[in-house]
């Protein structure tokens, strides 16, 4: 017997304004795996991945309809509070964004505003396990008191990375965490997702379908607000069921 | 085969060399007249310095600039300490921060991530009008209405307010750069990315927590160079203070007194017929080029701030 699935959404509907976005979403999350969304410009993958976190709040226009249970509770419900919802579902974004603060206060920051710090040890403890778990800790360790944006590229989105995991979410949302980033530093990243799904559901954004290939077990692919089709990575890019699906990945569209 | 000739030479093209003659010497003009300025306030000043030592300028506790008309008469010399004038000038800046850096940046706070569109496009262009207004108008309405009221309020609490305090003049003169520290510390707190906000809020930070550990110590510098040009601003107002400041040189920090401000007194100096070698009138130079080194050094240190940070988010 499987798990129950992580998430489950059902007949999901994103407006900005008057243009619909998203057409009635259905999609299961397997719990440590790693589940990509992937499609062309504007297929409304990454309004998806937003709204697992309730990131669309932020966009004053953005209006969700259906229903998003993250282990059965409805985190569009009315007393759910954004800013525990967020502290279980953390989120890297496409470009590193570390703040201009020093490596240790950067992870630290989750942990501080949640309150999960009781003392200094508490605090180093969390940032050394956070920066191992990110694969940067041996490359940081000296100099923990020095900016975060002084790091490479890829440091940099270990760094975001190392700051999401900081505050134990059960969930981390990827939006193409490697975009900005150069083969060697990409790679780096990809292991470390394979790395980071024993201990985390992790569902990416990419534009790339190697990238989902390689580190993803589900894939869900996206076409102008549709959810076309979902299935076992392997499966759905080696005998695609729709056409629409089978063009992408054949590179015909998108 | 017949070859075609080409030539590569120009025709004269008069109308391009003149333009350009003409763009030069508009923007030789401005240098050129800002140097003069400075110059001639530099000769001037050197002048006053034969009558007047520099240490006692920078130093002496007393400025009296009367000199009698003979040098017979009482009172013939006068003094020429400019610390009243420095400590006057300071005390009422400072009262002018104090009131103006706090709202400047709490309503730049919330113009920059508060406020909906809608309601900025109504705030921003009132601070614009606010910023507008002739400091003639701010200096009227600090001597009519708000010296007379502290001076009656004080009153009713036993204090004693002078009819021209540097309370009066300190009060208004923040309330005029409040616009100036808002402006440039709303443009700080928009250059920085929304990345960064997004990251905050994204870990599960409330909005309130955002902008106090991410969004306004990433502005920081920006701010800092904003408050530091309202401050050369103050420094160098004059029009207020000649009408609100009053014109007794007085050493004190007590902001119910009447102090008196550099700007006040070259204004006082220069008003009225002069003779033109006097001690009196060549310190209003000095006093002048002491002001112009100070604005400046504010003024450089703002933009060099200001513009190192812009370079760091683009």
């Amino acid at each position: 017997m499987s798990k129950p699935p992580i998430i489950t959404a059902r007949d999901v509907n994103v407006f900005y304004g008057q243009k619909q976005a998203l057409n009635g979403i259905t999609l299961d999350i397997p719990r440590n795996k790693v589940t990509s969304l992937i499609g062309p410009s504007g297929c409304g993958k990454t309004t998806f991945l937003r709204s697992i976190n309730r990131m669309n709040d932020l966009v004053d226009i953005c209006r969700v309809t259906g229903e998003i249970k993250i282990e059965g509770k409805d985190i569009y419900d009315k007393d759910v509070d954004v800013v525990e919802l967020r502290a279980h579902v953390g989120m890297v974004f496409q470009k590193p964004n570390p703040f201009p603060k020093s490596i240790y206060d950067n992870v630290i920051y989750g942990p501080k505003i949640h309150g999960q710090i009781k003392s200094k040890a508490d605090a180093q403890e969390i940032v050394e396990q956070s920066l191992r778990r990110a694969g940067l800790w041996d490359e940081v360790k000296d100099r923990l008191h020095e900016s975060g944006t002084g790091l490479s590229g890829g440091q940099q989105q270990r760094l975001c990375i190392a700051r999401a995991i900081a505050v134990s979410p059960a969930v981390i949302l990827m939006d193409e965490p490697a975009s900005a980033l150069d083969p060697i530093a990409t790679a780096v990243i990809e292991e470390l997702i394979d790395e980071l799904r024993k201990k985390y559901t992790i569902i990416i954004v990419t534009h790339s379908m190697q990238q989902a290939a390689r580190v993803s077990q589900r894939t869900a692919f996206f076409h102008m607000g549709d959810l076309v089709e979902s299935g076992a990575t392997k499966e759905l890019f080696t005998s695609p069921q729709d056409e629409r699906t089978q063009n992408y990945i054949s590179g015909r569209i998108g | 085969m017949t070859q075609t000739e080409i030539s590569f030479k120009g025709r004269k093209r008069p109308l391009e060399t003149a333009l350009k003659a003409a763009f030069f010497l508009s923007s030789v003009i401005a240098i050129a007249a800002t140097v003069g300025i400075v110059l001639s306030m530099l000769f001037e000043t050197i002048r006053f310095f034969e009558h007047v030592s520099l240490s006692e300028f920078l130093f002496g506790l007393k400025w009296s600039p009367q000199t009698a008309i003979r040098a017979d008469q009482v009172g013939s010399s006068g003094a020429f300490g400019a610390v009243p004038l420095i400590t006057g000038t300071l005390l009422i800046s400072a009262i002018a921060m104090v009131v103006a850096a706090p709202i400047g940046l709490i309503s730049a706070i919330y113009l920059a991530e508060y406020a909906s569109n809608r309601v900025r496009g109504i705030i921003k262009p009132m601070l614009e009008i606010l910023a507008g207004i002739p400091t003639v108008v701010y200096g009227f309405f600090a001597a009519l209405v708000v010296a007379p009221f502290l001076r009656m309020t004080g009153g009713q609490l036993g204090l004693e307010v002078a009819s021209e305090s540097a309370l009066a003049a300190g009060l208004v003169m923040g309330v005029m750069i409040i616009p100036l520290i808002s402006s440039l510390s709303d443009d700080a707190l928009n250059a920085v990315p929304n990345a960064l906000r997004e990251a905050s809020l994204g870990l599960g930070a409330t909005k309130a927590e955002t902008i106090k550990k991410v969004i306004v110590p990433a502005a920081i510098p920006g701010i800092s160079g904003g408050f530091l040009l309202a401050a050369s601003a103050a420094i160098g107002e004059t029009m207020i203070v000649v009408m609100a400041a009053g014109l007794a040189a007085n050493l004190t920090a007590n902001p119910l007194e009447a102090v008196t401000t550099i700007t006040a007194q070259i204004v006082a100096l220069l008003t009225g017929d002069q003779e033109f070698d006097s001690a009196k009138t060549l310190s209003a130079f000095a006093l002048g080029l002491l002001l112009f080194i100070t604005t400046l050094f504010l003024n450089v240190i703002a933009m060099r701030i200001v513009n190192k940070y812009r370079e760091q988010y683009d």
